[in-house]
């Protein structure tokens, strides 16, 4: 029997900001299909993970659904419409750095054909079956940060929660999940909630949604799933849908910090990933995302599904974009995501989000320590000071202000009296105090491998002096021995 | 990236302080003649040339840091802040030095670890003592125009001037009962029963003072803890009427009501956290009582300001909020120290 529970969140969320929600614009046209592009472009190259091992040659044809890529994770990415690959050759990616990256070019062939490596595997399911199964079929985290969701599911969790806060202003990638694919979103939820032993399975979704926050009810008491499901509506505040806030505004438990969710047994999957997983289970590898176009420069904002590798270009013609205004285009969000001037570079996985505005720029004043970024930081932050470390060049100063405990949500940005770009600092200042770390452990593990080769050496000479001198006394107690026997010899 | 246009941006903050201004500077020229009219004029016209020489020779661009009203505010601070009679001279090395050597000899906007207009104040304080304290103007008598501008010439008369409220209870009331001090026509002849002229223009600068925290601009953490700490302090002070200052004129007369929503609320100079900046604002108040009772100054704001200014990277590192996942906030300095510290 499954039980169901609504109600508002309880806990709220420290600092934050309001910001205008510009979601009406890409909800007001139903979700599409895209018309199949000729080129799809798949970078070999996965964030953080390195780069990926290719599985097919130049020349080859693949089917929708061919395994194409194996990244350093395990996941499988599939060629995500039929055709053949016509080269691999670096091409721009969607990339904070726009550098040039080694790319799969696969050219369609508008045929229908689909691998079938993959079979439907029926309930219930014990979690290695689903592991393997989300692995194979290329699941990772779709609301933009792409973790590997496999990875996640090695742990002891009780609770399962599903994001559907979208607090960035302008997406609505997953509210659009949650309304159309509402049903393979619960039973991902289901069939995973199953197979860990997940007692709670909680949505947080922001109160601007309530056409999917209908769906969702409908599709639960609709289901003859037996779990019993949480709904908690929380107010629409940016990051309310950052993972710790999330965790907070529906469970009231505030994570250590350093730890993840799901070290305290709380699992936090994206409405996406659960869909795609349900899809996979059904034997279908992810292929499509849903992704919003959106912006004033967007003839016609909307949501669209669109094949992984999609050229942004081909995305931006459909919704009627006004290519002569558009200088470069945010991906993932106004408040998180970066710009790009790509234009050319395919889709991966996590893009949700493709915004075409005009790019203000405002003059930067000194910062005057007015402290409005220390009342908008969701962690409790003092940004201003984290400021001054950073901009210092004093990274252990900022580590001392928290510089670890920074969400990047960049609130801070958007109350700037000043314009400093708060959180591109901190991007900047986690990246380095991270290369800073990596280059102490390599620095350390040479040095323990250089003590190591000093010892062994002085080891093996110490050895070969001994096993000299050995010699040397047998030689000379030798000789002694000839000396003595000459001399008993010679009369 | 920046998407919405901030709450406001540091123009316009300064601009909305030096507009909540006005009420107050109304008041004061109406309570206490053209001086202080006088004084602005001055006190601007120095303030832009010293800002915009002094940019010029750190070789920076020099529009858009006029535009940004900081040294239109450090000016109008000052000038409220100077006596009503002084010399053109007073108000001009006065704003030289807050300008100056209050703020571009530390780099600028920003950068300065004293609150500038409390600076220049101070400097004149000790450089031209007996002007910055003998030319307060008795709300009494106050001059007419032709007289303010002699004294703004510097031909001192002492025709208008006269000892201000905390200035007597420093250097005249000792041994006198509180009811013949009340008879005293400073008091005697206030129309709300504190201190005649000077509970006005207090008053006025209240009103701008609340217009600016209900815009978000300071916030209530410093006027609430400074005032707190001062009335508290001086009512326990004030058992006995005869012998101490009472807290009315603790309040009223002097600068306080004008620094705790104007000059305390200098958010560079100050502490930066909402509990760094009341233990901030309670340091000033305690101090303020302490030498305006014990000191060698009838008031005391200005060095007050100054000391706390010194002590407020260190109220930063004890008041640092919790950051949400840790145990405990993290106390005291760390990481390596700054460059030059």
């Amino acid at each position: 029997m499954v039980k169901l529970r609504v109600r508002q969140q309880e806990s709220f969320l420290r600092g934050g900001i309001f910001v205008e929600a510009h979601k009406a614009q890409s909800t007001q046209e139903p979700c599409t299909f895209t018309d199949t592009p000729k080129e799809l472009i798949f970078p070999i190259h996965f964030s953080g993970g390195g780069p990926g091992k290719i599985l097919i040659k130049i020349g080859q044809a693949v089917a929708q659904g061919t395994p194409i890529i194996e990244c350093k994770s395990g996941i499988l990415h599939a060629a995500s419409r039929a055709g053949h690959i016509t080269s691999i050759e670096p091409r721009r990616v969607v990339h904070n750095s726009q550098a040039l990256s080694p790319c799969i070019v696969l050219k369609t062939d508008g045929s229908n054909r689909q691998e079938n490596n993959l079979t439907p595997i029926s309930l219930p399911l014990d979690i290695s079956e689903i592991k393997e199964r989300a692995r194979a079929a290329g699941i990772l985290g779709l609301g933009g940060a792409g973790f590997p969701s496999h990875k996640k599911w090695e742990e002891k969790v009780h609770t399962l929660i599903i994001n559907g806060a979208e607090c960035e202003p302008y997406l609505t990638a997953d509210d659009t999940v949650m309304q159309i694919d509402t049903h393979s979103m619960i039973q991902g939820a289901c069939v995973l909630a199953s197979a860990l032993n997940v007692k709670t399975i909680v949505i947080g979704i922001e109160d601007n949604k309530p056409a999917a926050l209908h769906q969702i009810k409908k599709t639960i008491l609709d289901s003859q799933a037996d779990h019993s499901f949480e709904i908690v509506v929380i107010e629409t505040k940016y990051p309310s849908g950052g993972e710790r806030q999330l965790v907070w505004l529906t469970l009231g438990v505030e994570l250590p910090s350093g730890l993840r969710p799901v070290d305290l047994g709380i699992l936090v999957h994206n409405p996406g990933t659960l869909a795609a997983l349900a899809r996979a289970l059904d034997g279908k590898p992810t292929t499509d995302r849903i992704i919003t176009i959106t912006g004033e420069y967007i003839g016609r904002p909307r949501n669209v599904i669109a094949p992984i590798g999609t050229p942004i270009r081909h995305l931006l013609t459909s919704a009627e974009a006004k290519f002569d205004c558009i200088t470069d285009i945010t991906v993932g969000g106004p408040m998180m995501g970066f710009n790009s001037t790509a234009l050319d570079a395919g889709i991966t996985k996590m893009s949700n989000c493709l915004l075409a505005n005009s790019i203000k720029k405002y003059s930067i004043d000194p910062c005057i320590r007015c402290g409005y970024c220390a009342v908008a930081c969701p962690v409790q932050l003092q940004p201003q000071q984290l400021y001054l470390a950073l901009s210092n060049d004093n990274l252990e100063r900022a580590q001392h202000e928290g510089l670890d405990d920074c969400i990047e949500c960049a609130a801070c940005n958007n109350v700037c009296p000043s314009h400093i770009p708060l959180a591109e600092w901190f991007r900047l200042g986690r990246f380095q105090n991270r290369e800073a770390t990596r280059n102490k452990q390599v620095a350390a593990s040479a040095r323990i491998r250089f003590e190591a080769r000093t010892m062994r050496l002085d080891r093996l000479a110490q050895e070969d002096a001994s096993k000299r001198a050995a010699r040397r006394e047998q030689t000379t107690d030798a000789l002694v021995k000839a000396r003595k026997l000459r001399e008993k010899n010679t009369p | 990236m920046q998407i919405t246009e901030p709450m406001t941006t540091t123009k316009n903050m300064m601009g909305l302080v030096v507009l909540s201004l006005v009420p107050g500077a109304i008041t004061a020229t109406w309570v206490f003649g053209a001086g202080v009219l006088l004084n602005l004029v001055m006190a601007i016209i120095t303030a832009w040339t010293t800002e915009g020489l002094c940019l010029a020779m750190r070789g920076r661009s020099i529009a858009p840091r006029l535009r940004d009203h900081s040294a239109l505010l450090t000016a109008c601070l000052l000038a409220l802040s100077l006596p009503q009679a002084a010399p053109w001279w007073l108000t001009m090395f006065a704003t030289v030095s807050a300008v100056g050597l209050g703020k571009h000899l530390y780099g600028g906007l920003g950068q300065n670890p004293l609150n500038p207009a409390m600076l220049g104040y101070a400097i004149m304080l000790v450089s031209a003592p007996v002007a910055m304290t003998t030319l307060w103007v008795d709300p009494l008598n106050p001059p007419l125009l032709a007289d303010a501008i002699l004294a703004f010439l510097g031909s001192s008369s002492d025709a208008h001037t006269g000892a201000t409220a905390l200035g007597l209870y420093r250097n005249e009331f000792a041994g006198m009962t509180a009811s013949e001090i009340a008879t005293y026509p400073l008091f005697e002849r206030s129309k709300l029963g504190l201190i005649a002229g000077a509970e006005w223009t207090a008053l006025a600068y209240l009103l701008g003072g609340l217009f600016l925290i209900h815009q978000k601009i300071i916030s209530w953490h410093i006027p609430v803890g400074f005032l707190g700490a001062l009335i508290l302090i001086s009512s326990f002070f004030a058992i006995d009427p005869d012998t101490s200052t009472p807290v009315s004129v603790h309040l009223f007369a002097g600068a306080a009501v004008f620094s705790a929503f104007f000059i305390l609320t200098d958010p560079v100079s100050g502490a930066t956290s909402s509990k760094g900046r009341i233990w901030f604002a309670i340091g000033v108040g305690i101090l303020t009582y302490s030498i305006r009772t014990y000191g060698q100054y009838p008031d005391a704001i200005a060095f007050s300001v100054l000391l706390m200014n010194f002590a407020a990277p260190m109220i930063d590192h004890y008041t640092r909020p919790r950051i949400l996942g840790r145990n405990s906030a993290i106390k005291g300095a760390g990481g390596k120290s700054w460059p030059g510290a």
